[in-house]
This record gives C-alpha cells, structure tokens and sequence, in this order.
C-alpha cells in the first residue's frame, strides 16, 4: 500500500484506532492529552508517531483523571485538544467531562468501550453509552455521536471537534472495541479537500484585550447563582440539540417490524434487513448517530405504522431506557435483544425476527 | 445484496493466524473489494486459542464477528475444539492434522495481551529458549510446531458441515520447507478454498509485506511463493 498522507483524499485500509488518530491530523488538532488503555492504546500509539511529522504535540499524563483536566487546560488556552479512553478510564474522566459542560469548554473525548463493569473486559460492549451521555454529576450537556463504521469513525472525529467548538459543549465519539480493532477500508481527506470548514479556535481565559480579563467560573456562592447558570446552559442546549442530532433509517415508512439499534451494532441490523427485504418481509431500520441529544421525534415518526420493535444493543438496557423514553407516547410492541458485553450479529437478529 | 465471504482463522498464539488474515484481507481491499478483518482479542499472553474473522465482498460488509463461517480453519488440536460454534452446513472444513504441542496454558489465564508482547518464537527447535529462563521460570510455556503432540482427536471435528478437508501444513512446512512458512500454506489453502483473488494478488500482497526480507534475501521469496503454490494445490486437489 501507498504511504498515507492526508493530501486531498486517499482510500486506506486501517484498524479504527487508527482512523481516529488520522482525523485529528485531519482536524489539526493542536495536542492530545491521553493515559493508556485498552483498547484504545493505538489511538495514542499513531498519534505519537504522526504528531512530530505535523508540528503537534502530545501530553502523558499519570491517569486518566489528569488526562481529562489537562485537556480542559489546553483547550481554556485555545488549543484544540482531545482525550481518548474507554471503560474503567471514562469513568475516571467524568469529573472532567462534566466540569467541561458546566464550564462550556469544547473538549472532544473518543471513547472505545470495553466490559464492563469495573476492569472487566478488555474487548468489547455499549456499556458505557449512559457514562458516556450522562456520567458525572451534570445535566449531560453533551454531544455524543455514536459510530458505526470507520468512514464514520472518521467523519464525527472530525465533525465533533467543530460542533464542540461552535456550541461550546464537550462532544463524543463513542466507538467501541470491535471498532477500534477491526480493519476496513474507508477515504480519508484533507478537510479543505471535501469543503469542510475547521472552526477556528479561540482562547477561554486570560487577557482578552489589554487590560481586559476573560474568567471562567466552576464554583458558585448560592444555589440561585447555579440554578441561572445551568438554566442558561439548557436553554443553548434545547437551541442547539435540533441543529445537530443526527439519524439514518431504511425503509421504516412501510414497515411492520423496525430494528432500533445505534453503533457497531447497526451494522448487524443493516444486513439483516437487507436480507430480510429480499425475502419480501416489511422490515426497516432506525438508527441515532446522536445517542445525546437524541433523535426521539425522528423515532417516534419512523415506528408510527410499525407493529414491533426490536431492540438491540450490547448493553443490559442503556439504550432500550432512551428508545422507551423517545417512544413513551407510542403503543408499538417493544421486542429487547440485550447482550451486554458481546456483539450481535446479522444471522442472530434474522434469528430474533424469524422468532416474532 | 452482494455475497459476503465469511473465514474464521484458529491456532495457537505464535502460529501467524493473525497475519495472514492481516494480509489476506488487505490483498482483498488492492483487489477493489470491500474486506474487514478482526483479531479476537483479549488478555492472553503467550499460547491460547487466536481467532481471525476475515469477510471479503464486492459489496457492503455487516457485523465485525459472525456465528457460521464459510470456510473455516483450525490449525491445532485446541483451535479445533474452541471453533465449533462456527462450524455449520454450509462451511467447508479445513484443519491440521499435523501432530502440533500446544502450549502448557489455557485459554482464560491471565496476563498482557498478547498484542502488546512478543511471543517466544514457536518455530525454534526450544520454543522457550530465546526467552530470559529466570524470568519465565515455574511459568506455562509456549506451544512448539517442531516437536510432535498428540493432534487432533477425530471425534472433535464437527460432522454436519459441507466439506472436510485434512491439511498437515505443519508437517510439510517442517519436513519439506520450513517451520515460519507454515501460515503461508495456509494462505494458499484458502484461497483456493474461496476463489476469492487471483494467486498473484496474495504473491504481491507477499512482496509488499515481505519487500525488505526479500530483498535480503531472495531465497525466502522462493520460500513464501512455493509454500503458498503448496497450500492452493493442495486445497484445489481435494475442493
């Protein structure tokens, strides 16, 4: 294979962990901040080796919990900055994450997820899309896009480095092992190449203009003074959340069955209605790519002539919880299909619908 | 909806199953196909049980892992055992019979992952002795391909399937090539247990992988090209 560069677009065949690495080059991420975990060790691993070719810079730090705040110092000085983790490490890094929401700082997180709980597994599960939505004691004033393939992995890297920095509210990349590990082709580009506007950075804090002090505060005399603030930060969340919430769905409008799955799982969910279609069965697909806000109406419109859902996830009920909440004023039969901590494949969910 | 090639890979840590799938599916994207390999991974050191999933199709490529491959290929006593549950009708079987040593571990022992380890090198006549003996002392250890085991037990190969096909690649890479070749018959194996790509397309798969190597030294191309020759004629005399 050719050597990989990021002038204009090339096709690559690359695991996931090196998909994010190449769209933080692509997204000039001025430095990322990182401990190791598994598995997205080579997140860091490819970015320490691309970083010196591209003038950019990278922080060890001795945990995750100081990985978390470095970045929130790197980007109060106006570096675009990010952190990578996964499992027992995003929980150590959601003190930061919601110091991030109530501070409006626009740090982006990717988080591969492993098993869980605690150290678990090192491989694979969507046990952390609560955490990853609403870990930390906040509102989850976040952006979290859930990905399902590496062209993805590589478009919302670099799309949540520019919502983050548009909306001023922490964003994700919420991928997972299978994800991280896996090898597939995909093109990646120049952002220029493709149209794609970078949104500059600015500094957060220190001397706006001579004289003139920005400051940000994340401690608060009353309960009042919190109160306003949080309420400020929902009212630019609610302005926001419909600007950048984002779906895909496959033939729901004449369906009797849809799949409702998000992440690596939809993949699976993709194929099987595929197959399923080519049998003459009306069966559809909805998938959110924003777990957070979430696409609840988009849902409840697509499932409105369907009789059952099945629900699938690698989660004991993390997301069904957001799929029922989005469809509380729906009748329509929910199906699970919960199996925390291992994949889901095409022939298992042919499998679930055969069973209906 | 495009047919997608789904191929497990099994051995033993060492065997090179992870780089063979590596470069046959990356030999699959040059083609113009779309291909996605994933490892099984997890906290195993040196031995155990390493599982490639490979899939190769002219079009859109589902979930990473599946349940019933299409062609799949344990390559040790113990691979044979732990894959059965991708054996299914439609899968034509390809296994070693060679009389292979596992490793003194087992699956769920704890440690580093083997990725993030080099593993004492199997093909060696003391598959341990390349290691720091006082670090390694009172500790299981790795599988050898060069002294004999006690193989596959028949009644573990699974009977319901569409094809079985017996290979000692282990052996002809021992006795008439040599030991690190082993994976490259298999890789000929199954190509031509897929037709999937042309022969040539996996030799300069070879060249670009192997370029620096075999530019040091000729010989190993020669070596890589007739084990890969070995393991597709092979594999075509008895589809």
């Amino acid at each position: 294979m050719a050597e990989v560069s990021l002038q204009g677009e090339q096709r690559v065949f690359m695991t996931g962990n090196e998909v994010v690495a190449w769209a933080a080059v692509a997204a000039k991420v001025d430095i990322m901040y990182g401990y190791p975990i598994t598995p997205q060790n080579e997140i860091m691993h490819y970015w320490t080796r691309l970083a010196p070719k591209y003038g950019k810079r990278f922080l060890q730090t001795e945990d995750e919990i100081s990985a978390g705040f470095t970045m929130l110092g790197g980007v109060m000085t106006g570096r675009k900055a990010f952190t990578a983790t996964a499992g027992p490490g995003n929980v150590l890094m959601q003190e930061s994450c919601v110091m991030a929401e109530m501070m409006r700082l626009p740090a982006v997180y990717v988080i591969q997820q492993r098993g869980g709980p605690s150290t678990a597994t090192v491989i694979y599960a969507q046990q952390e899309t609560q955490l990853t939505c609403f870990g930390g004691n906040g509102e989850g004033h976040r952006i979290v896009f859930s990905t399902s393939t590496h062209q993805e992995l590589f478009d919302y890297t670099l799309k949540a480095f520019n919502a983050a920095w548009t909306y001023r509210f922490p964003s994700f990349v919420l991928g997972d092992g299978y994800q991280a590990k896996m090898r597939e082709p995909l093109t990646i580009y120049e952002a220029a190449a493709r149209g794609v506007d970078l949104v500059p950075t600015t500094p957060l804090v220190g001397e706006a203009k001579p004289g003139q002090f920005k400051h940000l505060r994340n401690t608060y005399n009353t309960e009042d003074e919190l109160y306003e603030v949080v309420m400020a930060n929902q009212r630019d969340w609610d302005a926001m959340a419909p600007k950048v919430v984002e779906w895909k769905d496959m033939h729901c409008q004449d369906a009797d069955v849809v799949f409702i799955c998000h992440g690596v799982v939809a993949r699976a969910a993709v194929g099987a209605v595929e197959e399923l279609r080519a049998q003459g069965k009306k069966v559809g697909l909805f998938r959110p790519i924003t777990v957070r806000p979430f696409p609840d109406k988009q849902l409840a419109d697509a499932v409105k002539n369907a009789k059952k859902v099945i629900v699938a996830e690698s989660a004991y009920g993390q997301f069904l919880k957001m799929v029922d909440l989005a469809l509380c004023g729906s009748k329509v039969e929910r199906v699970p299909v919960l199996r925390p901590g291992i994949g889901i494949t095409t022939e298992e969910l042919v499998e679930e619908y055969n069973k209906l | 909806m495009a047919k997608v090639i789904k191929i497990a890979l099994a051995g033993e840590g060492g065997q090179g199953v992870q780089s063979i799938a590596e470069i046959l599916a990356e030999a699959a994207n040059e083609e113009g196909k779309n291909a996605l390999y994933i490892p099984n991974f997890g906290v195993e050191q040196r031995g155990g049980v390493s599982i490639a999933y490979v899939q190769i199709s002219d079009g859109a490529i589902g979930a990473p892992k599946f349940v019933k491959a299409d062609i799949l290929i344990p390559l040790s006593p113990r691979a044979v055992k732990r894959t059965k549950m991708h054996a299914g009708k439609d899968t034509v079987y390809i296994y070693d019979n060679s009389l292979v040593q596992e490793a003194e571990v087992n699956d769920n022992v704890v440690g580093m992952q083997y990725f993030d380890v080099t593993p004492p090198c199997p093909t060696a006549d003391e598959a341990n002795r390349d290691m720091q003996q006082d670090m390694i002392a009172g500790e299981p250890k790795t599988c050898s391909f060069t002294k004999p085991g006690p193989g596959v037990d028949p009644a573990d190969i699974p009977e319901n399937v569409k094809k079985v096909i017996a290979c000692p690649a282990n052996d002809i890479a021992k006795n008439e090539l040599h030991p690190r070749v082993f994976n490259i018959i298999i890789l000929g194996a199954i190509i031509a247990a897929t037709e999937v790509l042309p022969l040539d397309t996996i030799k300069n798969a070879l060249e670009i992988k192997l370029g620096d190597k075999f530019k040091a030294n000729p010989q190993l191309r020669d070596m890589n090209f007739k084990a890969l020759d070995r393991g597709y004629e092979l594999i075509k005399s008895a589809m």
